[in-house]
């Protein structure tokens, strides 16, 4: 512990050092701009960026290509917030109560809530980063096949909670996001599967033209600028700072999203992906006001949020303890790193001291100048929604364009999301939440291939999903948490009649 | 992004094309498309070869990342790409092997390796087979003999389904002639190698450059090396054809052209790889990746294409249909 | 369940419409799997999940459908909206056609032209001014701030 601390004094001192604070400098502020603007993320960002390193030492260079890494987290949910727009995965759920946040005028508040949840998220994965890497990078390796399958069948049941419509209408929408999900060569037999001749298709339906394409364009389809006309949401500046109910509101999800985050980050895999869908599934099941879910939560911002910035600084657990990648992000970092002849792996603690420490501080510093670079930008980001809508809402268009094409400079990809905008305005039709099929689609993938991974180690044997221990845990939870909703869903069908008569009352079209 | 050739119509440039090009290639930016995301071998050597070659053909040179559908997207971009040398392609093994891979489900190929003119190999990185070191194989003979006697029980990790990481597996189970291995594909070298270090896998064929870390903390094992002479990073690991099995395998990474490139254009671009790489930033990213220096020129390229598609065609039909 | 009121079984409902579009959704997808190899429960291939999953689309859908009675009237949704999602679907699309082809800047500013001319009646020059401005600003952020490519079409490289 002593030794710990002293050795990340010495971090600070490298950290501190004019050369290293200016590229940490540069990185989160270039990891800003990535984040905001939609389709450009993190990982095209840190390659984009990867050559101009060349010339840097390795602690210059992992310093700042890291500072894109974590900063883009923090912008990622001003498109959500904004527009409607998630330009990552990762902002998928924001944009739900973000934006609908921002339709009340409170797209200040969310955004400050975001920013300060990354922050309070982002040092808490530092410090457990300091503080138990190695053990817990240890734990990370025991994850294979049979504790993913039983981690997203967790996912699978969450999914329950996502959305305030009928159980029915939420598991078709769910089916369906699953139906998109099994899109493409099957990995591991080489089929092509639904995938028309398409070769775009054949890595599968990305999240992030569906998400844009039901969120952000069927949202402009759905409102015509007749109706907007002359309701523009003019925030006064001194409202853009959360109230004290805001603030409280965001407390405990920001915690909860810190805690679940960090454990689902260090998980190697594409397991980081899910963090902000159970941080918002989490939050909506143990919140006394449900309801309020989808209709401008604070916590359905703060959760999320908090979830996907621990999430990323957990990432960094297996790829410093262990040199293995959690995900293609970690995997360039790795790979910038041994550009510069240094290998990340179990030595890097005590091969390269200083920049191991230097790099461990630098996050801490990163994230303080994160915060004070997002804050004073919340005012000027506001100041889009001025904009009047019949200005604004091709704008969006655009960014949905670009936003989606980017990202693989695919043009299918923005069929896709053309395709999505047009079917997310017809669930509107039929009310339908697209929130559930949104996870399903990222579920999909992931547990299909853990499924049948932990089938050829086991040849065949389902018992391996319980003679493992943390597979055999995380089912039992499973199995709790079915058992509790059988429970109350008898509990429920005995006043059945007094809930139809309600619902009849109220419940159509809302 | 060049795809203007497609509105104004491809006959035309076909006509235009070479006679501009004798003039003065390159006149503007020269894009590398890369089959693979960044992190990968490609992304990683591909690169720093570009910013080496900007100032030799005093153009920019940009890499752009056309990943997906193991590198099937990338190759299917550049084939149809204008072919006047300004649209590139690196790749890796996998090019060799998707029009086999059709063959086998009945698809039509969409890509041919009479589609691409190979410029260069960047590198050229010896798999190693490994195994987890809790398993209790010291040696090669170890391993086969326990894979005789327990016919598809060992687990081997690849990095995906007829891939540079799979098909030595299949490589070495003709030249050893053990009974197959089970096979638990992943999506990635990282991955495979993950499960391999987390003993969900106990074998694994990979890189040297990628398993390297692992093997010097202890944590893998290598038995054997499928390079053609010992490598100077892992000098105790015998290769395969010192222990008497006739298999050579490695990963590597080439840039391409598409077919119908002018002539001149193709001198032009070789000449200038040939400089970049022996640029004192390309060498030095090749050697802090572990790897020794393996480039060739186009025409050396050429003859090692050929001889390595010949055995990864092999490979995939020994592999079959899953 | 509530025994439908006979105004109510004549009613054709949002959920007969979303039933029925989901069902014909699993069964599409049954028909499409043709070859793919199911396997078995303890090895599934291809078609395996895929299957089990359109059948529960199927088997919701199903059950949408006949508790369609809770659902409101088909006639009862407004549309109201639709002919302007509809322009706007037509010029995205068009504008997706040309992305690639006519390049970012060109693309942009005809697709903002159109949508704040044609469909928001603003007016013409400061149209003009907006869609240059905005489409302009962002080409310069991708590409000379974070050297992210976008297409350049038919203007060439610059």
């Amino acid at each position: 512990m002593e030794d710990t601390l002293l050795s990340l004094a010495h971090g600070f001192g490298i950290a501190f050092q004019p050369g290293n604070l200016w590229y940490a400098f540069i990185g989160c502020l270039v990891g800003t701009l990535v984040g905001v603007l939609p389709g450009i993320g993190p990982l095209s960002g840190i390659s984009i960026l990867l050559p101009v390193t060349f010339g840097l030492n390795a602690t210059e260079a992992v310093i700042m290509l890291a500072g894109i890494y974590y900063g883009s987290q923090y912008g990622g949910s001003t498109t959500s917030i904004l527009m409607r727009i998630p330009g990552e995965a990762s902002s998928v759920m924001t944009c739900i109560d973000g934006n609908a946040m921002a339709k009340k005028g409170r797209a200040g508040a969310a955004l400050c809530i975001a920013a300060v949840g990354s922050f309070t998220a982002g040092t808490f994965g530092i410090l457990m980063l300091t503080l138990i890497a190695p053990p817990l990078a240890a734990i990370a390796l025991k994850f294979g096949p049979p504790e993913y399958t039983a981690l997203l069948i967790m996912g699978l049941i969450f999914l329950a909670y996502m959305s305030s419509t009928s159980l029915v209408r939420t598991l078709l929408m769910a089916c369906l996001g699953l139906m998109l999900g099994m899109i493409g060569i099957d990995n591991m037999t080489g089929h092509f599967r639904y995938s028309f001749d398409f070769a775009e298709l054949g890595d599968g339906i990305g999240i992030v033209p569906v998400a844009v394409g039901l969120f952000g364009l069927g949202e402009i389809l759905a409102t015509p600028s007749h109706k907007v006309r002359g309701e523009v949401i003019t925030p006064k500046y001194r409202e853009l700072l959360p109230t004290r109910a805001e603030w409280r509101a965001a407390y405990w999800p920001i915690a909860r999203g810190s805690v679940l985050g960090f454990v689902i980050g260090i998980i190697p895999g594409s397991a980081h992906i899910i963090s902000s869908f159970l941080s918002y599934a989490l939050e909506r099941r143990i919140s006394k006001n449900p309801e309020e879910f989808g209709k401008g939560a604070v916590a359905g911002v703060a959760g999320p949020e908090s979830a996907n910035n621990s999430a990323s600084t957990g990432a960094f657990v297996p790829m410093l303890s262990l040199g293995i990648p959690t995900g293609p992000i970690t995997a360039v970092l790795i790979g910038a790193l041994m550009i510069h002849g240094v290998p990340a792996g179990p030595q890097l603690v005590t091969e390269h001291r200083d920049l191991f420490w230097g790099f461990v501080a630098s996050m801490y510093v990163g994230n303080l100048m994160l915060l004070l670079l997002n804050l004073p930008l919340v005012g000027l980001f506001v100041s889009v929604l001025r904009i009047p809508y019949g200005y604004l809402y091709p704008l969006i268009i655009m960014f949905c364009i670009v936003g989606v094409y980017e990202v693989n400079h695919s043009i299918v990809d923005v069929w896709i999301m053309l395709i999505m905008g047009m079917l997310g305005y017809a669930l509107r039709k039929f009310d339908f939440d697209p929130a559930p099929l949104v996870l399903g689609l990222v579920i999909a993938p992931i547990f299909e291939q853990s499924l049948r991974q932990s089938l050829i180690m086991s040849n065949g044997n389902y018992l391996i999903f319980f003679n493992r221990p943390f597979s055999a845990a995380l089912m039992a939870i499973c199995i709790v948490l079915l058992g509790l909703s059988a429970l109350a869903y008898f509990l429920k069908r005995k006043d059945w009649r007094a809930k139809l008569a309600a619902a009849e009352a109220g419940e159509p079209g809302a | 992004m060049d795809r203007r050739s497609f509105v104004i119509g491809t006959a035309a440039c076909v006509a235009t094309g070479p006679a501009l090009a004798q003039g003065a290639f390159p006149s503007h930016t020269v894009t590398i498309l890369c089959a693979f995301p960044p992190g990968g071998a490609n992304d990683t050597v591909t690169r720093p070869i570009a910013a080496a070659l900007e100032p030799i053909l005093k153009q920019p040179v940009v890499v752009e990342t056309k990943a997906g559908a193991g590198g099937q997207i990338g190759a299917q971009v550049a084939a149809v790409a204008k072919p006047g040398g300004y649209t590139l392609l690196s790749h890796n093994n996998g090019i060799s092997g998707y029009a086999e891979v059709d063959k086998l489900f009945g698809r039509t190929p969409k890509t041919t390796r009479g589609d691409f003119i190979p410029l260069a190999r960047l590198i050229a990185d010896p798999v190693l087979l490994l195994v987890n070191d809790q398993q209790p194989y010291k040696t090669l003979k170890d391993f086969l003999d326990d894979a005789r006697k327990r016919p598809e029980a060992i687990v081997y990790s690849s990095g995906g389904l007829y891939g540079a990481t799979h098909l030595p597996v299949a490589i070495l189970e003709k030249a050893t002639g053990i009974p197959k291995l089970r096979h638990l594909p992943t999506n990635g070298g990282g991955p495979a190698i993950t499960a391999l270090l987390g003993n969900n896998a106990q074998v694994s064929t990979q890189t040297l450059s990628a398993a390297s870390q692992h093997i010097k903390s202890g944590n893998l094992r290598a038995l054997a090396s499928f390079g053609a002479t010992r490598s100077k990073i892992l000098p105790d690991v015998p290769t395969l054809k010192e222990l008497g099995f006739n298999a050579e395998y490695y990963l590597w990474v080439g840039l391409f052209a598409p077919q119908n490139t002018p002539a001149d254009v193709v001198d032009t671009l070789s000449a200038a790889l040939d400089k970049a790489a022996v640029s004192d930033q390309f060498k030095s990213v090749v050697a802090n990746l572990g790897q020794e220096y393996s480039y060739q020129n186009a025409r050396g390229f050429a003859a090692f294409w050929a001889a390595d598609a010949k055995i990864s065609d092999e490979a995939v039909q020994l592999i079959g249909k899953q | 369940m509530n025994p439908p009121s006979p105004a109510k079984r004549i009613t054709l409902r949002a959920d007969h419409i979303a039933g029925a579009f989901f069902v014909a959704a699993g069964l599409a997808v049954i028909a499409l799997s043709g070859d793919l190899p199911t396997g078995q429960l303890s090895m599934p291939g291809a078609g395996f999940l895929p299957e089990i999953v359109a059948v529960l689309i199927i088997v919701l859908g199903a059950s949408l459908f006949l508790r369609a009675h809770e659902s409101p009237a088909f006639a009862s949704i407004a549309w109201d909206d639709g002919p302007h999602a509809g322009k706007v679907i037509l010029v995205t699309a068009a504008a997706i056609v040309l992305y690639v082809k006519l390049g970012f800047i060109v693309t942009m500013v005809l697709m903002l032209m159109t949508l704040l001319t044609v469909i928001e009646r603003k007016n013409v020059p400061r149209a003009l001014l907006y869609s240059v401005a905005v489409a302009g600003g962002i080409y310069v952020i991708f590409v000379y701030v974070l050297r992210s490519p976008l297409p350049t079409g038919i203007l060439g490289h610059w």
